[in-house]
């Protein structure tokens, strides 16, 4: 079915079948809405993590840094 | 009929949509989306050189407009500053080093949007937790929006060379990002959008108004002449910035969400690849011109660091002449007009896939308010603040330059964690040595960017280096 073929209106059960039929699950804008799980870490991602939460401390201080130098 | 995911079961929502219709209803959305699927769909199943090159039309957009959007206000400006400053020697071919690692970068947004169909945002969020779902959001929203303020600097620099009111300049950027966004259809969106962009190629033309020597060019490209003057304080500060400004957040953000809007599949990674190396390639000419263009100023001894855009116009004008001179004028307006659409719609991206908001250039008007709300306030709050008499606008350019290097490494952590993350990417995670070189290329760019804030707080640290 090609695009000049669509029926109009978005309750018709062909457009449906032909939307369905081109799409793969995973894109329908519905089946998105549902959250995927949290990842499980391992010990070296989770200090990987952490190390970037005291890098998070440092960029925060360094963008004060220079609005600060900038606005003396 | 693209092929199945290859993710685990369970974790995402895998197969034809048909075998799902009972669980899931259609959007507007959707079949948008579909449409554009069955122009590809058609497109592959014809065979011929013709229907190749149509299906590599209708697939490559992400990549040029992440990589020529890249290519913004500050952006041509660095070039620009480079080549006056320093000619083309080293820079040359390090600018295209820096575009190789982008595509290697910006290659494993586009598999991951292809895989598992949702945003870098999304994926953050799900697989770490609020806490860094919020903080990235946060984090790639303020960076855009003074990276925005930047943009409608370069737009009104650009359009004042012609005698353009600043209100008129803004106003008229903001119209065009207005007219792209009320097509209501990503397709639409992004052929207006790649239209614009392409004209970031008008730096070729101009580096051949400049009459450049192709032998030493050829000669820089090839042979890699060490920095003028050695590495001292200076030219260190100037390559950390520029390797740490290699890839930005918003491009990492914005080419993944914008593959998943297009509908890629896995079936399209391919296309993906090369619609990413064909942007950095046009994009890195670009970027090469613009070198070439300011590199006569370093002979003609002009120093030209600060300059902004419409002084570079007229300190080139007696080289390129006044029609030269135009074209340079409208090209910084073209860089800062495309960043400013890719930059606002991947904040309104990332709002929306953490918010949990509809987010689509899909969207009819109704259903997506939030998404086109947070595109254009922010573009319009950046123009309006450009407008603001006597605001220090050097030191926002300054202030978005640090956020963009310090902001990269928490986000090139996360998409290296994710692109790895076999529980959603099957077994379309990196091969060996690609991961070897993506880590080695993180690595540097995380280096990169640590150095350069350690620069900011302690500008003594490199005196041992010598310069200024």
């Amino acid at each position: 079915m090609t695009e000049r073929n669509l029926t109009i209106g978005e309750g018709s059960s062909l457009q449906q079948n032909w939307t369905l039929g081109s799409l793969e699950a995973g894109q329908l804008t519905q089946a998105k809405r549902k959250r995927l799980p949290r990842r499980a870490l391992r010990g070296s991602q989770i200090l990987i993590l952490w190390s970037m939460r005291i890098y998070v401390l440092f960029m925060v201080a360094v963008v004060v840094y220079q609005i600060w130098i900038g606005a003396r | 009929m693209s092929t199945l995911s290859n993710a685990s079961p369970g974790i995402l929502p895998s197969g034809p949509a048909a075998e799902v219709a009972e669980e899931f209803a259609i959007t507007h959305e959707d079949i948008d989306r579909a449409q554009d699927r069955e122009r590809v769909s058609i497109a592959r199943a014809k065979g011929g050189f013709a229907s190749r090159f149509r299906l590599l039309w209708l697939l490559v957009g992400p990549g040029i407009l992440v990589m020529l959007g890249e290519n913004d206000g500050p952006s041509m400006l660095s070039y620009a500053a480079t080549g006056a400053r320093f000619g083309i020697g080293f820079f040359l071919p390090f600018i295209v080093l820096t575009f190789a690692m982008a595509v290697v970068v910006q290659e494993m947004t586009v598999r991951l949007g292809a895989v598992t169909h949702r945003g870098h945002a999304e994926l953050i969020f799900d697989r770490f937790g609020p806490f860094w779902g919020w903080f990235s959001m946060i984090d790639l929203g303020l960076g855009n929006f003074l990276t925005l303020i930047t943009e409608f600097i370069a737009i009104r620099a650009g359009l004042g060379f012609f005698g353009v009111p600043p209100w008129a300049a803004v106003l008229s950027a903001l119209v065009v990002l207005y007219l792209a966004l009320m097509t209501h259809r990503y397709w639409t969106w992004e052929r207006i959008t790649l239209a614009l962009a392409v004209f970031n190629l008008i730096f070729v033309p101009l580096a051949l108004l400049a009459h450049p020597n192709w032998s030493s060019v050829g000669h820089a490209l090839v042979h890699w002449k060490p920095l003028p003057g050695g590495l001292t304080k200076d030219t260190l500060l100037v390559v950390l910035a520029d390797i740490g400004a290699t890839v930005t957040p918003w491009m990492l953000f914005f080419q993944q969400s914008a593959t998943v809007d297009k509908g890629l599949t896995t079936r399209d990674v391919r296309f993906g690849r090369i619609d990413t190396i064909l942007g950095a390639a046009l994009a890195a000419t670009a970027a090469l011109g613009m070198v070439l263009v300011t590199a006569p100023l370093l002979t003609h001894q002009m120093s030209a660091e600060n300059f902004q855009a419409g002084e570079f116009a007229q300190a080139l004008q007696p080289i390129i002449g006044r029609f030269g001179a135009a074209l340079f004028a409208l090209g910084m307006v073209e860089a800062g007009i495309v960043a400013a659409i890719t930059i606002s719609t991947s904040s309104a991206y990332a709002f929306g896939e953490v918010a949990r908001r509809p987010h689509s250039l899909n969207l009819p008007l109704r259903e997506g308010k939030a998404f086109y709300s947070v595109v254009f306030l922010c573009a319009a709050a950046a123009a309006a603040i450009v407008l603001v008499p006597g605001l220090p606008l050097v030191n926002v350019v300054l202030i978005v330059n640090v956020i963009a290097v310090l902001a990269m490494p928490p986000a090139l952590v996360f998409l290296f964690m994710l692109v790895n993350d076999r529980e959603i990417m099957g077994n379309m995670v990196s091969p060996r040595w690609a991961n070897m070189l993506a880590a080695l290329i993180v690595i540097l760019l995380v280096s990169a960017g640590v150095l350069f804030g350690v620069s900011v707080v302690a500008p003594r640290v490199f005196t041992f280096l010598g310069g200024s």
